[in-house]
């Protein structure tokens, strides 16, 4: 514990100054990000209505409503197959990290820990993939799926995401991290390429791994347009699709909307707070104390 | 051997239903607006039970990607094979052959049956491409308690008297109301639906006689910025930025439905669709009045809606048909009317369901659209058209000279038609 | 070979030339061929290759009926010479990335300083932050256009009864951008903060022991260790976080459609009416090929500047 080593009195008013500014800031922290989201979960527990009825003018029924209802839940997942929409993205998003995470991972350790020919020209074509916007590739890779004939497929939403630039530039900056002499010495031992980047590579990357696993489901959690086009069926909604769905020409129907919009968040939020308890130890507490 | 007959009968019997199952069903691709799930569906098992060999795969996309999903997916081949198409966007996709010409499947008298501002809208050079699903109306709507508060008199509610857009911008003003006095408008006088889409403003230019576009559909120049064009959007101008009755910077229809509904605006410049939303707005006493026009000129409403077309590359042709007959067809027409409440296209659904069309703003809106309706322009380069416009009436919304504007927009729409000559 | 082992390995290196060794490289190019073969398969056939294709685009014109004729650099030279809204939204969307890029990444950064301890109550703060990046972006634009509605929103009210002047927000041309910004902020600063929070797990603590028995104070640590030792993470939040807002299309598409007065019609929401509505995929290709550039030579500039902090 690093605070240990503070036993100085004239420290004692800095570090009292020091807790009151975090508690200031976490509280504004707190506001900043609750208002918005506190307001949108009162509307999803409202029976159906306006938008505007609670949020002007401002009074605590803005923020609590009167009466509880949880119909606007059941209503999506009863009526407008929600379900199926969640256990599509599931699909899709576990897919794509399945396979994404090896995939990027193999190639962020060689541009971490090799020198090959080529490799300035792969890290180029890495950065390349994600500085083109997603609308101007569409129409080409639409047409790509289709000829390879995975259109209306889960594999046209999984397998265009497997290869994940963002993804290879993370783990090429993690795993230069790591000593190169720590891998010689296995090398040493005889230790084969692949038992190395199974057996030490990745183990002593988990904050990074689990990092791009969150990176890759919100990206696939997030995407609404790339599956309207790829696939065809209404077999394969996706959860942002039927998300957006309750916005039509016509009317809008803020409680499914916001209803939905809530459940949505929930498999993504639950990841996060399962995987961010990796970033108290990670690879600095192994091995030591 | 009579029991040799009817065992042998009873299996035939006993095997029908295999025989049918096992004939292969037709699978349509259909692309849909994403209204809700469970009505679309309700619609759809109505066909498949009439047509036990076709399947119906309803994709249903966003209204904000439908546009785009289609732009992607239309030039690549034969699915879907059935689509909904924004009734203007016929000739759009015409032009560029992405939809099947239907005159020979269709008789004239067959076509009688659709409003003829609707099937009007349907053909792009003389050809039949799509068919009418919905159309739609425009009225004033009005909040009685509003009005009474402030001893307003109602506006009539009679198409022979319908209120000019001076007196509507005069009564306007009276009813722009700041309440408690603390320099904040809570009443607006008069909320445009649908802020700046050419949908709604272009009847207050046809009503001073101008036209959207050449005859043709290739040209902008001369008709948006002709004198009457122009003098109605500085009247457009006029109710945001000189006589301040209409707040700025309203998104989109179900916004301004929400303003209106929560007694936050006097009038709203409307479509049909909230004859029934508005009804939903607890404590809201609403009536409507027709469409105003401006003094001396004449009374223009507009009108249209989504149509359905087949892809021209469809392999599934008989199937297609089949489908978009069933989709349009009387039957579907009053069954979609009672879930969604679309205006429907079909004059014989007005009278099948009296008991929801003989109310008054129903009767209003029917007579308009007999009468006054003006379907929007017929260009094949709709899409762009209609953006740039939509984009030219924002920024003049917001205090920009509506001459210049418009005249920006001429040579700017002109531009991007010039590739359909 | 057992992680543990090597971890404990670890124990005799003293931490500061750690990164020194990084620098050493296998030279075996097979077993490196092997390792990037399934990325380079995935990124040709659906990335590359779409690309490639969106970029020759961008030197043709295609005509109504789909066909398509050579033009060179004409598209380009439209753009550059003669576009009425190409320079405005040049500037704007420059003007957005030179604000959010830094700030992004400082809230981001500052929010993984504040949040990288081991307290009960950081879970949910760290969730709470991540939260916004994880709700449907319409339905974000839905809660921000109501909170900044200028007539009815809850920040007006909020301002009134603070006896504030109501703001117009989203429905000025001066506010609309800055809205964007902050929306944009609100959004994503907890997802960069997660990227920050792994980083941070790299920092070996016996080297903030080492700095406080020297006794260096916080903000020293903070300047002098951790920024330098987070700076292979830096780079790959500055140059995502390039590409990303440079890229911003969905918030503009859905919350102001580049209004007010084109006070926020980005490049990305341009390209994209060239090629859904104009049907122009010349210039639609273009326009995304210029941002692509810019963003290339500004993300090299980032990884040359970041990686020149790798020693310290």
């Amino acid at each position: 514990m690093r605070h240990a080593h503070r036993t100085h009195g004239t420290n004692h008013t800095g570090k009292m100054f020091g807790r009151l500014l975090t508690a200031v800031v976490l509280a504004a922290l707190a506001l900043v990000f609750i208002v918005p989201l506190w307001w949108t979960l009162a509307s999803a527990l409202r029976p159906a209505g306006s938008l505007y009825e609670y949020a002007n003018p401002l009074t605590w029924r803005t923020f609590f409503p009167s009466r509880i209802t949880l119909d606007n839940f059941i209503n999506i997942f009863a009526h407008l197959g929600f379900g199926r929409a969640l256990a599509n993205s599931f699909i899709v998003a576990f897919g794509t990290i399945a396979m994404g995470i090896v995939v990027s991972a193999m190639a962020g350790f060689a541009l971490a820990k090799f020198v090959f020919p080529g490799k300035s020209i792969f890290f180029f074509i890495v950065l390349l993939t994600f500085m083109v916007p997603f609308e101007a590739i569409v129409i080409p890779l639409h047409l790509v799926v289709k000829r390879i004939g995975i259109v209306n497929t889960y594999w046209a939403l999984i397998l265009p995401a497997v290869g994940n630039g963002l993804g290879i530039f993370l783990f090429k900056q993690f795993f230069e991290e790591l000593p190169t002499e720590l891998l010689e010495a296995a090398r040493v031992d005889g230790a084969s390429w692949l038992s190395i980047f199974t057996g030490i590579v990745i183990p002593l990357s988990v904050p990074a791994v689990v990092t791009v696993v969150v990176m890759m489901f919100l990206f696939q959690w997030n995407s609404l347009f790339w599956p309207l086009v790829a696939t065809y069926s209404s077999r394969y909604q996706v959860v942002q699709v039927a998300v957006a769905s309750h916005v039509t020409a016509e009317e809008a129907h803020w409680a499914n909307s916001f209803s939905s919009a809530i459940a949505a968040s929930l498999p993504p939020m639950l990841l996060f707070l399962g995987v961010q308890k990796q970033y108290v130890r990670g690879i600095s507490s192994t091995g030591f104390k | 051997m009579k029991n040799r007959v009817i065992a042998f009968l009873l299996i035939i019997a006993a095997l029908l239903p295999v025989v049918v199952a096992a004939a292969p069903a037709t699978t349509l691709e259909v692309v849909w607006m994403a209204w809700p799930k469970d009505m679309v569906d309700k619609l759809i098992a109505g066909f498949e039970k009439q047509n036990p060999g076709i399947k119906v795969d309803v994709q249903l996309v966003p209204f904000t990607q439908l546009f785009q999903t289609l732009e992607v997916r239309l030039p690549t081949g034969g699915t879907p094979d059935v689509y909904l198409v924004d009734g203007p966007l016929t000739p759009s996709y015409a032009a560029r052959g992405f939809l099947l010409p239907l005159d020979q499947y269709f008789t004239p008298a067959e076509l009688r049956a659709w409003f003829p501002s609707s099937i009007d809208t349907s053909r792009y050079q003389g050809k039949l491409y799509s068919i009418p699903y919905a159309t739609s109306s425009a009225g004033l709507y009005f909040n009685k308690a509003i009005f009474k508060k402030y001893g307003v008199p109602f506006p009539s509610e009679k198409p022979g008297d319908r209120l000019t857009w001076e007196e509507v911008a005069q009564i306007a003003r009276k009813l722009t109301i700041d309440e408690n006095k603390d320099g904040q408008i809570d009443v607006w006088g008069l909320l445009i639906e649908q802020i700046d889409r050419p949908y709604q403003l272009l009847p207050l230019a046809q009503s001073k006689g101008a036209e959207g576009i050449s005859p043709d559909g290739l040209k902008t120049e001369g008709y948006i910025t002709s004198k009457p064009f122009v003098e109605a959007t500085e009247f457009y101008w006029k109710l945001f930025n000189e006589w301040k009755v209409s707040p700025q910077g309203i998104p989109d229809a179900a916004k301004s439905r929400e303003y209106f509904g929560n007694g936050k605006a006097a009038m709203m410049l409307g479509a049909e669709w909230n004859i029934a939303r508005l009804a939903a707005f607890k404590g809201l006493d609403f009536g409507l009045s027709p469409h105003p026009y401006f003094a001396g000129g004449k009374a223009v409403t507009p009108t249209g809606s989504w149509h359905v077309g087949i892809n021209a590359k469809t392999t599934k042709k008989d199937a297609a048909l089949t489908f978009l007959r069933y989709i349009t067809g009387r039957e579907a027409a009053i069954e979609w009317h009672k879930l969604f409440g679309h205006a429907p296209a079909r004059p014989d659904v007005y009278d099948a369901m009296p008991q929801v069309f003989n109310n008054p703003m129903w009767q209003i809106l029917l007579e308009e659209m007999k009468k006054t309706a003006v379907a929007r322009p017929v260009t094949p380069g709709f899409l762009e058209y209609e953006l740039m416009l939509r984009e030219t009436f924002n920024s003049i919304h917001y205090g920009a000279n509506p001459e210049e504007e418009l005249k920006n927009a001429a040579k700017r729409i002109d531009r991007e038609l010039r590739k359909y000559r | 070979m057992d992680a543990r082992r090597v971890g404990r390995a670890r124990v005799d290196a003293p931490p500061g030339p750690a990164r020194v060794w990084s620098e050493s490289m296998f030279r075996d190019s097979r077993a490196a061929f092997w390792f990037i073969l399934p990325a380079l398969v995935f990124l040709c056939l659906f990335k590359i290759w779409p690309i490639a294709v969106s970029l020759g685009e961008s030197f043709m014109q295609t005509s109504i009926s789909g066909r398509k004729s050579f033009v060179g650099l004409e598209n380009y030279a439209y753009l550059l010479h003669d576009d009425p809204v190409f320079w405005g939204s040049v500037r704007v969307t420059l003007l957005y990335s030179l604000v959010i890029n830094p700030l992004a990444v400082a809230v981001s950064l500052a929010l993984a300083l504040l949040l990288n301890r081991r307290k009960w109550y950081v879970g949910f703060f760290r969730t709470l932050c991540f939260l916004p990046s994880a709700i449907s972006l319409s339905v974000v634009a839905v809660i921000w256009g109501v909170m900044l509605d200028p007539h009815f929103g809850l920040a007006n009210s909020l301002l009134r009864m603070l006896g504030l002047q109501p703001q117009p927000f989203l429905t000025s041309s001066g506010q609309a951008l800055w809205c964007l910004m902050a929306m944009s902020l609100w959004r994503s600063a907890g997802y960069w903060m997660m990227f920050f929070l792994a980083g941070l797990q790299g920092i070996p603590q016996e080297v903030y022991e080492a700095a406080e028995i020297d006794g260096a104070s916080g903000l020293t640590r903070t300047f002098r260790i951790t920024l330098p030792l987070l700076a292979r993470t830096m780079s790959f939040v500055l140059v995502s976080n390039t590409a990303f807002n440079f890229l911003t299309f969905a918030p503009v598409f859905i919350l102001t459609k580049g209004g007010p007065m084109r006070s926020t019609n980005m490049l990305m929401y341009e390209s994209y009416k060239s090629a859904f509505v104009n049907i122009d995929l010349g210039r639609a290709t273009a326009i995304s090929s210029m941002l692509l550039v810019v963003i290339l030579v500004i993300s090299i500039i980032e990884l040359r500047l970041t990686r020149a902090s790798f020693q310290y």
